[in-house]
């Protein structure tokens, strides 16, 4: 919908800008070029995972094994907003000095990296009458190329910025947030492509992946995550337009991308209702899966499916982990993912071959992935309690550690009954289809270390409760983490020995550290509750 | 598609309930407080909407920091009113959002939680005060807070009358450990300085944990300090049979706690 302000707004757009030129080559930002380079330049983190390949490992080796104890806080900013019962879940973007922070209830920042005060601050005016947004009112981060910042929104927009002065260069709507859709992730960044997905699978919508021109904003292609009728896949639904429509399956975490093969890797979610599945027969893919889209045109490579015909809510929204790594003795370039169905996956990510799927935890739900890649389901709920909606682990992030090989990562230990009952359907209403019961006495979690070749658990620290902590790996052997109780941790990522911990106050939820060096000095930064905390020795 | 026969019943007497609910919008009393229809739909609206939060059986999830809804109406004194606002506007700067329900559903979610809400006892209970207040000071006060005297092992009981019903104290005095709440979670260890503590567990993180012990006092704990650590079933509240509390005592207790003021 285009308003007079944002007609406006697109006016000065074009007027500051020179015909024909994005705004990336005319000015000193970041270009493709330093996001393709990743961690190359210790001073920037430019990407969410800092670089495309989401294995969050950062080569900085100041802070080591035998200093870490030392490390003290040099800084605390305060957001001044509020997501409470969820997190600040956002992976701040640094260039130059300056972060760029985006918060809760769609707020954003641009601040001074050595001390934490803010440049400027941006907070958007949303309708009351948000949907899914007003119930996970979170954000995960910016978007950044040139000097624009591209950010998504609770209404179900995305929004560019310049990232010099806030101000807003143009937006675009995604869908209709009164339907239930919204967005909550960090913006994906090519060299002319803003790649998004959208929140709300547990509302009567469809997710879909959509490519954005970062300069006019235009849309490049969509990919939709549940077919349309008669297109592949569509088989694995009811014949009903109607069921296809309103399937869910969102896009609501950002994906990872490899330039070589110019795929991006992203998870799909839970199909629609989340536990009630009588109008929806079928694998209903590709809810659940994992899809490798051609990044010029979206166009649909291979997937894989997690969880066929989830019931669980157990969306398999992760960050996809890039990496090459020897397997049995031949060099393979793998995409990883710790699932929330509770099982650690190795895929080829050429193919998609199914090349491991084993448990990271005690899951009942099965236990082995059949030869046909399928899981071999031995307890529908039937046979004793499941892992709950939230999951064995969820959208925090991952890291994997190159050398150690091991895929580190938060798991949740829990027991849940799913009772299904019919929904009502209606636009506008979240749409679970049943309830859960969590028998939180038995609930804790766990920071687990997996050797990628085989599953196998290395190491693991135990939490008191099921924990939504990301991680992040140092070059000098180290693994920083959060937990449920509001600790920031650092561990010897070989051994899993606690090496230190600082209490934030809030637990950390959803939210992984960065680090990045600035005249010679390491900082760790990590969101929790309504702060921005950082560290140095 | 839905076309499921048990569903077209359900919307036909969820119709029903909206035409009976006209003109329902603002007023100070559920318009349904009659029709026992009303809590079982606002039931089914309560776990597709809230129960992701506030827990299935409307409890809560502590970390989620969603309250339990059954205590709200005696611990906070609401009225249905309040309650109807409070599912409308939601809490400004809260996780709890405004909802766009229209009026007879949300009067339908303040049936459901006034059925489910935990009642007080409004009878007189037939009991002798008096020796019900000798009963608690030797047995009870120890642990317990009344008008302002007593310990804090255990919660306090001014006018816990008005707050849980008659068979549910007696239950808790019969056989505390059935149902420990979340803050009175005993736990013992032995501390590097061999000094044995038992305590009631108030928070804990992978580190440390706090506790008060069972000389009422706050203490901190660092986990590394600690060995022989044990999480006990029973509660540090003796289960008072018949032969050390009859029926009779129990009644006098229950009188005089029923005759102290509210906290």
């Amino acid at each position: 919908m285009f308003t007079n302000k944002f007609i406006k707004l697109l006016c000065i757009s074009f007027t500051i800008l020179p015909f024909g030129q994005s705004i990336a080559q005319d000015n000193d930002g970041p270009s493709f070029e330093d996001l393709l380079n990743g961690f190359n330049d210790p001073a920037r983190w430019l990407t969410y995972s800092g670089d495309y390949s989401g294995r969050r490992h950062s080569p900085l080796t100041q802070i080591t094994l035998n200093n870490v104890d030392q490390l003290r806080p040099v800084w605390t900013f305060q957001t001044g907003t509020t997501t409470r019962g969820r997190g600040f879940e956002t992976t701040p973007l640094l260039d130059n000095g300056v972060l760029y922070v985006t918060g809760s209830n769609n707020y954003a920042w641009a601040l001074d990296a050595r001390t934490g005060r803010a440049f400027w601050r941006y907070r958007r005016n949303l309708p009351d009458d948000l949907t899914y947004g007003a119930s996970a009112p979170v954000n995960r981060g910016f978007g950044m190329l040139g000097n624009q910042l591209f950010m998504v929104t609770l209404d179900a927009h995305l929004m560019s910025f310049d990232r010099r002065t806030g101000d807003v260069l143009w937006e675009r709507e995604l869908a209709d947030y009164r339907i239930g859709y919204a967005a909550t992730l960090a913006p994906l960044v090519l060299d002319n492509k803003v790649i998004v997905g959208i929140s709300g699978g547990e509302y009567q919508t469809r997710g879909f992946i959509d490519a954005f021109d970062p300069v006019s904003g235009e849309r490049i292609w969509r990919f939709n995550t549940v077919p349309g009728p008669g297109e592949p896949g569509s088989e694995t639904w009811p014949d009903d337009p109607a069921v296809l429509a309103t399937g869910g399956g969102g896009t609501w975490m950002n994906g990872s991308y490899d330039s070589d093969l110019n795929l991006i890797y992203w998870g799909v979610g839970n199909p629609n209702p989340d536990y009630y599945d009588e109008n929806r027969p079928g694998d209903n893919l590709y809810t659940d899966s994992i899809v490798a889209l051609d990044a010029n045109t979206g166009e649909l490579r291979w997937h894989y499916q997690f969880t066929p015909h989830d019931v669980n809510d157990w969306d398999s929204n992760h960050m996809p982990v890039l990496a090459n790594i020897d397997w049995e003795g031949e060099p393979r370039r793998v995409v990883m993912v710790g699932n929330r169905n509770g099982f650690f996956y190795v895929l080829d990510r050429v193919t998609g071959e199914f090349l491991l799927g084993e448990p990271f935890t005690a899951t009942t739900w099965a236990r082995e992935i059949g030869s046909d890649g399928r899981p071999i389901i031995l307890n529908d709920g039937s046979q004793g309690c499941l892992p709950d909606p939230w999951g064995s682990t969820n959208f925090y992030p991952p890291s994997f550690y190159p050398g150690l090989d091991l895929f580190i990562l938060t798991a949740r230990e829990t027991c849940a009954t799913y009772v299904p009952e019919e929904p009502a359907n209606i636009q506008g209403q979240s749409n679970f289809g049943g309830t859960v019961f969590i028998d939180a006495e038995k609930g804790y979690g766990a920071l687990r270390a997996l050797d990628v070749h085989t599953g196998e658990l290395e190491w693991e620290f135990t939490y008191p409760s099921p924990t939504f902590g990301g991680v992040m790996t140092t070059a000098s052997g180290l693994a920083f983490a959060g937990d449920h109780e509001g600790n920031f941790m650092a561990f010897n990522a070989e051994t899993g020995e606690n090496l230190w911990h600082y209490q934030t106050g809030s637990r950390i939820w959803g939210a992984a550290a960065i680090t990045y060096m600035l005249d010679g000095r390491q900082y760790v930064l990590i969101p929790s509750g309504t702060t921005l905390q950082a560290f140095a020795l | 598609m839905i076309n499921n026969h048990k569903f077209v019943i359900s919307l036909n007497a969820f119709l029903v309930l909206i035409i009976l609910a006209v003109n329902a919008h603002s007023q100070a009393v559920n318009p349904l407080e009659s029709d026992p229809r009303a809590a079982r739909l606002g039931g089914s609206i309560f776990r597709a909407q809230c129960a992701t939060c506030h827990g299935a059986d409307a409890k809560g999830i502590s970390t989620l920091d969603a309250p339990d809804l059954t205590m709200s109406w005696v611990e906070r004194q609401l009225s249905e009113e309040e309650v109807f606002q409070t599912i409308r506007e939601g809490i400004p700067g809260s996780i709890m959002p405004p909802h766009s329900f229209n009026d007879t559903e949300v009067w339908m979610l303040v049936s459901f939680l006034k059925s489910v809400a935990e009642v007080g006892t409004t009878n007189q209970i037939a009991g002798n005060s008096d020796r019900g207040a000798r009963l608690f000071s030797s047995n009870c006060s120890r642990c317990h807070r009344v008008d302002g005297k007593g310990g804090s092992l255990g919660p306090e009981l001014s006018n816990i009358t008005g707050r849980r019903s008659q068979d549910a104290l007696v239950r808790s005095i019969r056989n505390p450990s059935a149902n420990i709440t979340r803050l009175y979670k005993p736990i013992s260890f032995i501390t590097v300085g061999n000094e044995s503590v038992q305590g009631t567990i108030k928070s804990e993180d992978a580190f440390s944990i706090q506790l008060m012990d069972s000389n009422q006092v706050l203490r901190g704990f660092s986990k590394l300090d600690l060995r022989e650590l044990r999480r006990e079933e029973q509660s540090l509240m003796p289960s008072f049979t018949e032969s050390s509390l009859s029926d009779s005592d129990v009644n006098d207790l229950l009188s005089y706690l029923q005759s102290s003021r509210s906290p």
